[in-house]
């Protein structure tokens, strides 16, 4: 009986020793990809990865100016409200429509290469986040030099990262494999990203609308912005069903959206 | 040469769905054309293969336009998956079909080196050992810092064969890498696949270039659509490839 103990033991540590090699390599695969990608994108630019920080900013200024007073006249501390709404509307938006695309872009990689093709996915991801990051310390910023924000709420903010990022790559798995099989993918994407922008309260808040509520408690970033509102502006711990909405959206979302791109996966080489 | 299996195929067939212009009454071109969905038909671009590979074997695959050399590798090389049958491949197995077209144009060498290693399942450190081989076997060295889409189709092929041969490989399946390159690259190339055949590495070979074939090769396979037509040596390969009716 010891002995037959003694022999699991190593198995199991073998076993776990070679799925941890395997998520190694393939975590240096997507970074790697995501270097080169990174670089792609900024090949030849002046700004760089400013231009990530330019346009939500531009997004953030022109419509504080606009709706300030009307709008966002009742809402406390407008400013930093509108500004979370705006990156965390972007950090999804940015990396969904990157992977919308992702597989058709590097279709003669895929039809060359044999390689996990998860990769391609969290390597946008990466890139995605490291730009989201860079936002969240230059806001912050913001926020405290110009309109006197306490921003130590921000510590917390890993907390709604976390399931947010979840939640983005599963959508990006499910995107990534139905622009395979959907052509249209990609303009049916850009005008349901229009509606999300108009029907989440990202500049307006929901007040007493109930149908507008309604509709958003089936919204998946009204969780995350709500919930980075309450922990980061107010510095109050949100509403239990909002955490709980939060987790099971991005539960059900990955799930859905990996099992789906793992059913379609074998057949991607063969459709691009 | 081991008599170690290293790829086994046993009645693989691989089934694809295509677009065809189909005999369609005015109706249903119009619904065609308002849909966008073209019509499909099934073929079978390999039909119940089977062969084995022992450790160290070289092997010149040949076959005209379309026989189905390049889905076969493909199928190999898992980046396809077969419809029917088994297959078994065993170690690293590293492919170069077309690689030289997928290369990042915007991207320097080093750039492209880097991320092609690493997508043959190399680490970083290692790709640092090894990127003067890389440099030396191609000949690049000068362009290091140079951006792909600046690149002449042979000096892609190089580079391309080079990250291949060093990326450690048990299997190496190439598709017309010796296209572009010249005399003198062809030269050293070969006698560098011939040495890694005769260390153990298994080499498959798509090729139009019978003299590559006949020379270098253990053995050959003939294709003709879809199907082994014929399976030893390679100079009997060729020769049946030869009496093959051009057109059908």
């Amino acid at each position: 009986m010891a002995t037959k103990r003694l022999k699991i033991i190593p198995l199991s540590l073998f076993v776990m020793s070679a799925h941890i090699s395997g998520l190694r390599a393939f975590l240096g695969t997507s970074f790697q990809i995501a270097k080169a990608e990174f670089k792609l994108k900024n090949e030849g630019s002046y700004l760089g990865i400013f231009w990530y920080l330019l346009s939500p900013l531009l997004t953030f200024i022109i419509l504080f100016l606009v709706f300030s007073d009307r709008l966002g006249g009742g809402i406390p501390n407008y400013a930093g409200y509108l500004l979370i709404g705006v990156i965390i509307f972007n950090f999804f938006i940015r990396i969904t429509k990157e992977n919308a695309k992702v597989i058709l872009v590097n279709a003669l990689l895929i039809k060359s290469v044999n390689f996990p093709r998860e990769s391609l996915i969290i390597a946008n991801l990466f890139n995605a986040v490291v730009s989201h990051l860079i936002e969240i310390v230059l806001f912050s910023f913001i926020l405290a030099f110009f309109f006197g924000t306490n921003i130590t709420g921000f510590l917390f903010y890993p907390l709604i990262l976390i399931p947010l990022v979840i939640f983005a790559i599963g959508i990006s798995f499910f995107l990534s494999a139905m622009t395979i099989y959907v052509n249209d993918l990609d303009n049916i994407w850009a005008f349901v990203t229009t509606l999300i922008w108009l029907g989440t309260p990202i500049f307006y808040e929901v007040g007493g609308q109930t149908k507008l509520l309604a509709v958003n408690l089936f919204n998946p970033l009204f969780y995350f912005i709500t919930l980075a509102r309450e922990v980061i502006l107010y510095q109050r711990l949100p509403e239990l069903n909002f955490m709980v909405g939060a987790v099971i959206f991005s539960a059900v979302s990955f799930f859905v959206g990996y099992f789906i791109f793992s059913r379609l996966n074998r057949k991607i080489a063969e459709l691009i | 040469m081991s008599s170690e299996k290293i790829i086994v195929l046993e009645k693989v067939s691989k089934k694809f769905d295509i677009g065809f212009k189909k005999k369609q009454s005015a109706l249903g071109k119009l619904l065609s054309m308002v849909s966008g969905r073209e019509q499909k038909k099934t073929i079978w671009p390999i039909q119940e293969i089977t062969f084995s590979v022992k450790k160290g074997e070289f092997i010149g695959l040949i076959g005209k336009n379309g026989s189905g050399k390049s889905t076969l590798l493909r199928i190999i090389a898992e980046i396809y998956q077969k419809n029917k049958g088994n297959l078994r491949v065993t170690g690293k197995v590293v492919s170069l079909i077309n690689l030289q077209q997928g290369f990042r144009y915007r991207l320097t060498m080093k750039d492209n080196i880097y991320l092609y290693c690493t997508l043959f399942g190399m680490e970083s450190n290692e790709i640092s050992i090894t990127i003067d081989s890389i440099l030396d076997f191609s000949g690049l060295q000068d362009f290091l810092d140079t951006k792909v889409y600046q690149f002449s189709n042979g000096m892609l092929q190089r580079l391309a064969l080079a990250i291949g041969i060093y990326s450690n490989p048990d299997v190496l399946l190439l598709d017309e890498v010796f296209e572009s390159s010249d005399e003198e690259f062809t030269f050293a190339a070969r006698k560098k696949l011939r040495e890694l055949s005769a260390k153990g590495i298994t080499i498959i070979l798509a090729s139009h270039d019978f003299r590559i074939i006949s020379e270098d090769a253990s053995r050959g396979i003939l294709l003709d659509s879809g199907k082994i037509i014929f399976d030893g040596s390679p100079a009997k390969a060729i020769n049946a490839y030869r009496k093959l009716p051009h057109s059908k």
